[in-house]
């Protein structure tokens, strides 16, 4: 295994600037457990690499004065399960990113790096979709920063819009109120530790017993977090009504692009969104 | 891995026959081909495709050539042997072409079998097979684009 | 390709260790330190044989870049006993926590940093902390056994 070039840049605009040096043959390293996996599998053979390990508050988790928090791109998936602040605003992140492998991939993978790796397996995504998070993004040729939805940043498999010589500097969650419900539910097939074989995180605002608002997200049924837009549109305005989730949930057949793999069939997998959207809907109106 | 793409063109089918079985234009259908030159021996060509699924990046370098033609009946098959050097995968695509009219136009028909050994293979066939199907959405596409433009 | 010098304690003892970039941590330990008690089991951090604590972190050493380790402390199965085997040891000997050994050390590790974190864990707290400490012997109930015998004799994590 040929071995590179490691800086490890003490601030952001250090990391900025050796990333705009080095901006068509460099990786960044966040966590590095998917950086770890793809270089021993020959994969990946960078000759530079930046790691953001050593940059201050890189890993913070704040709250804003809007109940909004902020999540620092090192901040490990651990470090979220167990933020008080998170634990404050959106206790169902942390319970959608407890789901993710076992503790001790928690204790290392990052969620910046989650992000930025667009793993269409993956949860946290997923998740910060849902919860319609947003993206800070920092170098590049824009001096200074620029926010982008999540589910504009990850564009397919593996693929986000990332410039050359940018990177994530933090991932942002709006305040909520008291109608906000959300939820995240994973679906295993062979353990729990598995990746999903179909997730769904949803987010609902229901206010005098009529969905405000509602964003579904399902994960490893695309190439990348995919929108149930059929099912918000048939449900959005509506009264929230039971009897009329099997209905809805079975439009997101066609918001779902799966392939054959190991951990189910394309139609298993189409069915099986069906099955845990519904489940989802029901969880939220519960 | 089998895939199956179709293409409608609005040319009639004979001409566009001629277009997609003169190899080294069908070739540079595929997206981001480059270096199309012929080997030596008939009918083969040499070319160089450069992937990239999110971090990975491949240089797929191969041969390709017509296995099969019958124009007749507006069917035909070509090989596709390729490799990377750096990560030492391969990639043998087995692709049958067929016409079918439609109207004034005709229907192209693409269906391939890519088999893939080695790394590649390893990095998880899901993964390759969308970066597969979009490569060959687009050689559909083009190919029934180049057959549509040629003038009469 | 660049070279970092590593300067961290390998259970208690100072090291300090010249690597190329991508020395992943399980080399640093084993080949680099000498200390084979933790093992790569399936290089993906899948299994757990690889755990170790990093200044008290349970991690899988195969997916770990050796560089972060520095200025940390670094806690392998051979650092958990003293002069004396630790309870936890011990009770893994007396419930048939182990039978061929080989995924033992991990959870051993996984074990130590579950109590550390709980020193009286409920079901679900040892479920989902040794989830993923794969075990192809036992069946996983002597692991428990020894992990609850622990957890009763008051014993927190080394």
């Amino acid at each position: 295994m040929r071995s590179f070039d490691l800086s490890e840049p003490v601030s952001w605009p250090e990391a900025v600037s050796t990333l705009a040096q080095r901006a068509d043959d460099v990786m960044i390293l966040a966590g590095g457990t998917a950086f770890t996996l793809l270089l021993r599998q020959g994969l990946i053979r960078p000759s530079y690499v930046v790691g953001l390990r050593r940059i201050p508050d890189a890993a913070r988790i704040d709250v804003d004065a809007h109940g909004g928090i902020s999540i620092g791109t090192t901040a490990t998936h651990s470090a979220v399960t167990r933020s008080a602040a998170v634990r404050a605003s959106w206790p169902e992140l942390a319970d959608a990113v407890l789901k993710v492998a076992t503790v001790r991939i928690r204790n290392q993978a990052t969620l910046g790096g989650s992000v930025a790796h667009a793993d269409p397996a993956s949860d946290a995504p997923v998740m910060l979709a849902a919860l319609a998070a947003q993206v800070v993004v920092l170098g590049g040729s824009g001096a200074g920063r620029r926010r982008v939805p999540i589910e504009d940043l990850i564009v397919d498999t593996f693929t986000t819009s990332l410039g050359p010589a940018e990177l994530i500097h933090s991932v942002e969650l709006p305040g909520r109120d008291s109608r906000t419900r959300a939820v995240y539910l994973k679906f295993t097939l062979r353990s729990v530790d598995d990746y999903a074989t179909v997730s769904v995180g949803a987010r609902a605002d229901i206010a005098d017993g009529v969905f405000r608002d509602l964003r579904i997200f399902l994960g490893a049924v695309g190439a990348r977090p995919m929108r149930a837009t059929s099912v918000e549109a048939a449900l959005r305005g509506q009264a929230v009504d039971a009897r009329r989730f099997g209905e809805a949930a079975a439009l997101v057949r066609g918001d779902v692009d799966p392939i054959d793999d190991l951990r189910g069939s394309a139609s298993y997998k189409r069915e099986m969104a069906r099955v845990w959207t519904e489940r989802a809907l029901a969880a939220l109106a519960s | 891995m089998k895939l199956s793409h179709t293409a409608t063109i609005a040319a009639p089918a004979d001409r566009v026959w001629a277009v997609v079985m003169d190899l080294p234009l069908a070739a540079r259908c595929v997206p981001g081909v480059t270096a199309v030159e012929p080997t030596g021996s008939a009918g083969a060509f040499t070319g160089s495709l450069p992937v990239q699924i999110g971090p990975v990046r491949l240089t797929l370098a191969g041969v390709v050539q017509v296995t099969a033609r019958d124009d007749a009946t507006w069917h035909g098959s070509l090989r596709a042997d390729a490799k990377d050097a750096r990560l030492g995968g391969t990639v043998r695509a087995t692709v049958d072409l067929s016409l079918r009219e439609v109207g004034a136009g005709c229907e192209l028909r693409v269906e391939s079998d890519l088999a893939i050994a080695g790394r590649l293979g390893e990095f998880g066939q899901p993964v390759i097979k969308r970066k597969a199907d979009q490569i060959l959405a687009e050689f559909a596409a083009c190919l029934g684009r180049s057959a549509g433009s040629v003038s009469p | 390709m660049s070279e970092h010098t590593v300067r961290f304690t390998l259970n208690g003892d100072p090291r300090e260790v010249r690597l190329p970039a991508g020395r992943r941590l399980i080399d640093l330990i084993r080949t680099d330190c000498g200390l084979t008690g933790t093992k790569e089991g399936c290089s993906v951090g899948v299994c757990g044989a690889c755990a170790v604590l990093v200044d008290g972190v349970l991690l899988s050493a195969c997916l770990v870049p050796a560089v972060t380790v520095d200025g940390a402390g670094v806690t392998t199965v051979e650092g958990l006993a003293s002069d004396r085997l630790t309870p936890l040891q011990e009770a893994f000997i007396t419930e048939g926590g182990f039978q061929c050994g080989i995924c033992t050390p991990g959870q051993l590790i996984t074990a130590t940093a579950l109590l550390a974190a709980h020193p009286k864990p409920t079901e679900a707290e040892i479920t989902e902390w040794m989830t993923g400490s794969l075990c192809r012997c036992t069946g996983y109930h002597g692991i428990a056994r020894a992990i609850r015998k622990a957890a009763q004799a008051g014993v927190e994590g080394a």
